[in-house]
């Protein structure tokens, strides 16, 4: 056969190459511009997400969005890594300190530049602080949250405790409350989960007039208050209130809340953010009970209104107005708040807010009751975590198992995770 | 690995091993027949979209990480060049010391143990036992799962406060810890976790023991040799270069070893960072602080250290392992 053998092997592998040529996504015909929409969570957000879209899509005939969502662990190296291949979503959800450090390696557009797109009358300032670094908005909270303390009223009767008035107490009193709740339920549960990391730590240090971070980015938590936390963790580890130290561990590895003390109904109290209300209830099956976190005898209540999420738009996408006006959407349109409810949050626009109210669930509302009475003690805002501070929780979580396995004392770990925050900030 | 040992006696004793005398010195090539080089050239290009993927997908990133490790590079901005910064860094990086030490502890520690096991039981079922397949397919099944996320999630049920172990402990009255949340236990835990996946040695020393021909222990046994004698003259020194091969194989897999502390630990290396290896510190560096001209410096250390621990192998290799003759 003279069947030239060159071509049968040549046309396979010109194939070969062209499959890895990849599609060409910006398809032209019609003048629809494609969108692409990064956020992290389960399936039930997306879906949520989805419908929202549908409503936006209809809205603007000329936008198509599409989603690209992660679980919360792989979200944010999937979005580095293509970030850095030059293949960023044009609008990508960030949290914690993610967007500071986003916007100050120049991912980020600085929302300024599409302020005549997205409306930011409904929404208050001090929510608007934290996404504005060195002067500029690069990102808007999708909502708000507060830290809380959440009490599972049954294991308060079991234990024959009443539920504290959570306007007054303080350390102390929780500290008691919580070593009565271990003690009374011996082998079957704890007063409370392990309180610490570094949102406490930025609580705590308000409450001792001292800040986790400053205004200029530096860190503001001295090594004395910081040592006398952990000397409070090791005595409530010690009365018996948290669990030892490899429990402790346990369950700071897993963060489902079917796993927690609180959704197993094994343990009486927990810090946690508003906006996991919902989950935990529904893994405990009872009505749990939101908090104002406990006090210093004549300190400052130290709580804060937190943003639970940010939205923001990539400095290199190729249509920043298509993207603000779907951030506007999110942010301003019932239509879309009646798809999200409280599950970015509870909305920053009061108005939107107020629309959805009377659709949630009565947990959701106890959770916006629970914001309502905290915005009520509030401090002076946080400011926006620095660029470097992602990753003080890997930090504190990492020191404070020295501290509960006795492998390091109070003082020496203070000092070593200021210190170690500290370069993590510099560099 | 293009080290195979290949044994190519069979058990047939009289065929005569290929291997015994050196190749005479090959004649002088003729020049290619036209044929041979219009073959040579289809090989090339059916080879073509292998090599193709082999520069772009592995050679190029492995050069690119080359570069990337002499600058600090976030992922979102340009490279900048450092020069040997990210190496000296090194020297005062403690949590990278934390990690050679967990990581050399492993190794160290999880490799011999593992062998042993590995070597103990293929030996066993070498003896003709009924069934063989079947123990054979069983054993051999951890290591097709050893290093799933489905496993390393198992283990943590297994060694937590409230798990397996603990449950047994518990019946004979020993009331234990959770073993992976200690940070004095939880490095045993993935090394037993290591040993468990012995299946693939055994397989291969298996193998190994199957072309020892029959006749050399029967000698043994006509000059009164005991079973240990055997094992320990015969058996081992013919099998040295299986376990060469194995020992070069595991050592450079057990310094890569990821998935199951990743896992167990939910990434953090915890509790206390007992279970830092240097793999997941490389991950943390790079995708959690954004340091990935940093974490390109530690991949290419590690490269240098698997690099070196083999070359030693290699040269001790002359010293005890018998290529039969």
């Amino acid at each position: 056969m003279r069947t030239p053998r060159v071509l049968a092997v040549a046309v396979p592998v010109a194939a070969l190459l062209a499959a890895c040529g990849g599609g060409d996504t910006t398809g032209g015909d019609g003048d629809v511009v494609e969108l692409r929409y990064a956020f992290w969570g389960s399936d039930d957000r997306a879906q949520m997400t989805q419908e929202m879209i549908d409503a936006f899509e209809a809205e603007n005939p000329d936008i198509r969005v599409e989603i690209d969502y992660a679980d919360f662990g792989a979200y944010f190296d999937k979005l580095a890594t293509s970030v850095a291949a030059g293949d960023a979503p044009d609008i990508m959800t960030m949290g914690g300190a993610y967007h500071s450090e986003y916007a100050g390696r120049g991912a980020l557009l600085d929302l300024g530049e599409v302020d005549d797109i997205i409306r930011t009358d409904d929404i208050g300032d001090d929510i608007l602080a934290h996404g504005t670094i060195d002067g500029s908005l690069y990102a808007i909270p999708t909502g708000v949250n507060g830290y809380a303390m959440v009490a599972n009223p049954a294991v308060f009767a079991a234990a024959g405790l009443e539920l504290p008035d959570d306007t007054t107490w303080t350390w102390d009193d929780f500290a008691q409350l919580c070593t009565q709740i271990g003690t009374a339920l011996g082998e079957e549960g704890y007063g409370a989960q392990d309180l610490t990391n570094h949102n406490t730590l930025a609580l705590w240090a308000r409450q001792h007039g001292e800040q986790l971070y400053t205004e200029d980015g530096e860190l503001g938590l001295s090594a004395g208050t910081l040592t006398e936390w952990w000397e409070f963790s090791l005595e409530l580890r010690d009365s018996g209130c948290t669990p030892p130290a490899t429990r402790t561990e346990e369950l700071a590895s897993q963060s489902a809340p079917e796993q927690t003390l609180i959704g197993t109904n094994t343990g009486g109290m927990a810090l946690v953010w508003s906006n996991v209300l919902e989950a935990l209830s529904t893994a405990s099956g009872e009505e749990l009970r939101l908090l104002i976190p406990p006090g210093v005898e004549g300190g400052e209540p130290g709580s804060w209104l937190g943003p639970s999420m940010y939205y923001t738009i990539s400095a290199r996408t190729e249509h920043p107005e298509e993207a603000a006006r779907l951030v506007d959407f999110m942010l301003n349109e019932p239509a879309a708040a009646e798809s999200f409810l409280t599950d970015r949050g509870l909305p920053v626009n009061t108005e939107v807010r107020d629309a959805i109210v009377p659709q949630l669930t009565p947990v959701q509302q106890a959770e916006a009751e629970y914001l309502d009475r905290l915005q009520e003690v509030v401090g002076e805002p946080v400011p926006p975590a620095p660029v470097g501070s992602t990753e003080t929780a890997g930090i504190v979580t990492r020191l404070n198992s020295e501290v509960l396995f006795d492998r390091m004392t109070p003082g020496g770990a203070a000092e070593q995770a200021l210190a170690e925050i500290g370069t993590a900030l510099d560099r | 690995m293009t080290t195979v040992p290949t044994f190519s006696r069979g058990r047939a004793p009289g065929e005569p091993p290929p291997q015994a005398a050196p190749d005479p010195p090959a004649p002088r090539r003729n020049r290619r027949s036209p044929l041979a080089k219009r073959e040579g050239r289809v090989a090339y290009l059916f080879l073509a979209p292998w090599f193709i993927g082999m520069v772009v997908i592995t050679i190029g990133p492995i050069l690119g990480s080359l570069y990337l490790s002499f600058t600090e590079y976030s992922l979102l901005q340009p490279p900048e060049w450092l020069g040997l910064d990210n190496y000296r860094r090194m020297l005062d990086d403690e949590r990278l010391h934390t990690a050679l030490r967990v990581t050399f502890t492993y190794v160290f520690v999880s490799v011999p143990l593992q062998l042993a096991l590995a070597l103990a039981l293929a030996f066993f079922l070498d003896r003709g036992v009924r069934g063989l397949a079947l123990y054979r397919s069983i054993y051999y099944l951890p290591s097709l799962l050893g290093g799933s996320v489905a496993i390393a999630i198992l283990w943590r049920q297994i060694f937590g406060t409230e798990g397996l172990i603990n449950q047994l402990l518990g019946m004979v009255g020993i009331e234990g810890e959770g073993w992976v949340s200690h940070p004095d236990h939880a490095l045993s835990t993935l090394i037993v976790l290591n040993v468990w996946t012995f299946g693939a040695p055994m397989v291969i020393f298996l193998a190994g023991l199957r072309q020892i021909p029959t006749m050399y222990y029967e000698a043994a046994e006509v000059d009164g040799a005991g079973g240990f004698t055997k094992f320990w003259r015969i058996t081992i020194p013919l099998l040295t270069p299986i376990i060469f091969f194995n020992l070069v194989l595991q050592i450079i897999g057990s310094f890569q070893t990821f998935t199951q502390a990743f896992i167990v630990s939910g990434g953090t290396g915890g509790p206390a960072d007992s279970t830092l290896f240097y793999t997941l510190y490389t991950y943390q560096r790079g995708f959690g602080s954004f340091e990935m001209g940093y974490a390109s410096a530690l991949a290419w250390v590690l490269l240098v250290i698997i690099a070196g621990f083999t070359a030693v192998n290699f040269l001790a290799a002359k010293r005890w392992v018998h290529y039969g003759d």
